[in-house]
Parts: C-alpha cells; structure tokens; sequence
C-alpha cells in the first residue's frame, strides 16, 4: 500500500503526538471556559485533513487510550473506536474537498458529530449504563422522564452536544488551516486537499 | 522523563518487576471479564477477589482505592439518580406517585455502576503499577512497530508543557483585557482566542521534530538496539497465552450461557 506509507510520514508521525498533546490542552482549556462544549478532538480532525483518514483515525484510537492510561480521564478510553471514526471522517472529507468552504467544513463537522453520537450510544449505555456522569446528564433524564429507552435516551444525549461539538472543531481546524503558512502546509501527505489550486499559482 | 504525564507510583513489588506484556494481559482479562460478568453483583464480586489483592500485592491499594472511587462516583450518582426514579413504568419500592425509586432502575444502576468500577479499576491498576515508557520498550522488543512506540512516549512528554502552554496563553489574553468568566455569550466568544494560538504555535516546532529524528536514523529499517532490556520470569509466557485464552473464554461463556 504505497498510499499508508505516504501517509505516514515522518512528519506525520511527529505531528500525531503534536495532535494528542493539542486534544488535551485544548480539552482542558475549553472546560475552564464552563460552556458545554468539549473540543476535545481538534488535533485528530487536523491530522485527519492533513494526513489522511487512516493517520486521523489512529490519532483518536491512541488519544483516548492514552488519556486512559494517563489517569487525565479514565473514562474517555472506552471510547476510543468513536475516537478514531472522527479521525478517519475528517480525513475522508477532506479527501472529498470539503475542508476547503466554510460551510462545508461545518456540514462535514455536524454530520461527524451525528455519527460519532451514534457509535457511542451503545458503549455509553453498556459500559456507563447509559449516564455522563456530567451536566449533559439533564439530557438523558429528561428523555427518561418521557419514557425513552437507555438507548435512545444516551443518543439523545449525544445528539445535543456531538454536532455542535464537531462543528465547531471542524471550523477551528478550517481556520487553522486557513492561517498556516504554504510552505509549512505543503510538506504534509495530504496537502492538496486543502490548498486552493487557483491561488497557489498567484 | 521526571515531567512525563503518567500516573505510575513506584514500590518496590513483585508485581511492579513484572514484564508490562503481562501486566497488560492481565488487566486485559479483568477487563473482559468484567463487560462480561453476569447477574448483579458479578462484577463486585470480580473486584474484591480480582482487582483489590492485585492492588494490595503492587501496594497501590490506597492510590487505587482513591482515583476510582473519585472516577466512579459522578457515574454512580448520575446512574443511580437517573435510572432509579426515572425507569418508565417500574415497580415503586421507596416513595411514592411519580417521584419514587423504581426496583427495575436500582438494579439496572447496581450493574452499571459494577461495570464502571471495573473498567476504571483495571485499567487504573494497570497504569499505576506499569511505566509506559517500560511498555513501550517492551512493546518494541517483540516487533510492536517502532513509529508507535515514539507517537506514544513523545506524546506522554510533550502533554505537561503543552498544559503549561496553554495556562501561559490563558494569562496573556487575559492580560489583554479577554474576558474568560462572565456571561455565557462573553465565555463563548473567547474560545477562538484561546484556542487558535495554542495550536499554531504548537505546530511551529513539529517540523523541526521531523528533521531532527530524521537526522537520527528514525527511518532506518532493521532491528534497533534499545538501552533498557525489559527482563521476564520463564513462566510468564506461559502465563500471558493463558490469559488470552481465558478472556476468549469467558467471551464464549456470556454469549453462549447467558443470551
């Protein structure tokens, strides 16, 4: 696969602990801000867009592990697959040129948000029985209060905070993006997937 | 690595000079094992026979006892509380009309909250007895690919002086009149400036990481020569093929005994 091996570069593989370290930093400089968002996987969306959706994906796989296994949140590393399928969507649209319109790199993040909410429905309902432990949890009993499954209910609870979530991640990245420098941004795998062709050339 | 995030508490215990691959596999199996307990008090029962001797034997009961109990708890309150009075239709046990703790709800939430205390403790109990970068010598030595092992080690260095980064940029935009408390529309509007410097200048040094292991030998194929030898006792082997086979056991087990 001449592809994974383009992919994974040595730059790559320097800017993927780079991306971790920014999930984390970014987390916790988010949750001193008390807004119900996390933004908490900026840096594998950005490996995703620059490196593809396989690094992307490996970014969220190994983030939330080592969250785990760092103490940080023990909690995050069961959800480690929704991790990686961030990773690997972000890399699949900018693949598909979204990453380069503002509205699309929104829709792009929403629709990741919808999917990353229903991929860890599940895992929060079986291994967390169905709670957050944290505010979003007036979510989940409100929709228990009207009768709702576990299921849906933890679903519900991911698609009131995922979208919103993502999307505004996906636009952060868009922005970053946006602000790096040609030269810098060249050197990555997938770095035709974000440059403008039009202007490249002025 | 004095600065490196880790939660690893050192002593001087037989379980700390194991091979991490075995420690790994152990807390693997009690992690499976746990998913998979049946009835009420399975996992419960896992813990206390499982889990806690392994802590007493590493000496990192206490440590063990306070991170999940401190992890566990928010889950429990909110499992407990939700769950309880909120299961549609359940059977009333303590008070009454519609705010009452319904019998189906507590049990679901005694379960879910046995399942909570397993993965977190497991997966505690490995962190605390085991250096990663120890993991991920050993890791290597047994052809776990090299490029790995770097993304994990570098990125449990480089979290504490991103964190420090982080809190340095928070000081300066406030400095500079950003308003970080406040309402809610003023909290909001000061993500951008917190967050976009924070990544650029972070992604400034990558490329300067890239050039100087490239100037190592990073990419070199072939076998490298590790510093550290990760030693092992002869019957832990043995001991780690074993656990793999219980843990696809007890797989088996649940999905054939209890569905």
């Amino acid at each position: 696969m001449p592809s994974l091996k383009r992919d994974f570069s040595t730059l790559t593989l320097v800017l993927i602990p780079v991306a971790i370290a920014i999930n984390i930093a970014v987390g916790q400089l988010i949750y001193t801000l008390k807004i119900p968002l996390y933004l908490d996987s900026i840096g594998t969306v950005l490996v995703g867009v620059l490196a593809g959706p396989w690094a992307g994906a490996l970014t969220g796989l190994l983030s939330n592990l080592i969250w785990g296994l760092t103490g940080l949140n023990v909690a995050y590393a069961p959800f480690a697959a929704v991790a990686a399928v961030i990773g690997l969507l972000a890399g699949l649209f900018s693949e598909s040129g979204w990453m380069r319109s503002l509205w699309k790199s929104v829709l792009s993040g929403l629709i990741t948000g919808l999917v990353a909410a229903v991929i860890s429905a599940p895992i929060s309902a079986y291994v967390f029985g169905g709670v957050t432990g944290a505010g979003t949890d007036v979510v989940v009993a409100f929709f228990r209060t009207i009768g709702f499954g576990i299921l849906p209910s933890s679903f519900a609870q991911g698609v009131s905070s995922d979208p919103l979530d993502k999307a505004v991640s996906f636009l952060v990245v868009w922005l970053i993006v946006r602000a790096l420098p040609m030269r810098f941004l060249a050197r990555f795998p997938r770095a035709e997937n974000v440059q403008e062709t039009g202007q490249a050339a002025a | 690595m004095s600065e490196a995030l880790s939660l690893y508490v050192p002593r001087a215990s037989g379980v700390h000079r194991l091979n991490p691959l075995t420690k790994l596999a152990l807390a693997g199996f009690l992690l499976v094992a746990g998913l998979a307990a049946p009835g009420l008090w399975g996992t419960y029962l896992l813990f206390a026979l499982g889990v806690l001797p392994l802590a007493l034997l590493a000496q990192v009961s206490r440590e063990l006892l306070r991170m999940s109990f401190r992890v566990v708890l928010p889950f429990a309150i909110s499992v407990f509380l939700i769950q309880g009075f909120l299961w549609p239709g359940g059977t009333p046990v303590i008070g009454f009309g519609p705010v009452s703790l319904k019998q189906e709800g507590l049990l679901f939430a005694t379960a879910a909250a046995g399942r909570i205390l397993m993965v977190v403790s497991s997966f505690l109990w490995f962190a605390l007895t085991t250096r990663p970068d120890t993991l991920m010598t050993a890791l290597a030595q047994r052809g776990f690919p090299a490029s790995l092992a770097y993304i994990i080690v570098s990125t449990i260095q480089i979290v504490p002086r991103f964190q420090s980064r982080a809190a340095t940029i928070l000081d300066a935009q406030r400095a500079r009149g950003l308003e970080t408390g406040g309402r809610f529309l003023q909290r909001v509007r000061a993500v951008f400036p917190l967050v976009v410097p924070l990544i650029l200048s972070s992604l400034v040094d990558v490329e300067e990481r890239a050039l100087a292991i490239e100037a190592r030998a990073f990419n070199r194929p072939g076998p490298k020569t590790s510093l550290f030898e990760i030693g092992e006792a002869r019957w832990e082997p043995a001991a780690r093929w074993g656990l793999l086979a219980a843990a696809i056991g007890v797989i088996a087990a649940r999905f054939i005994l209890y569905r």
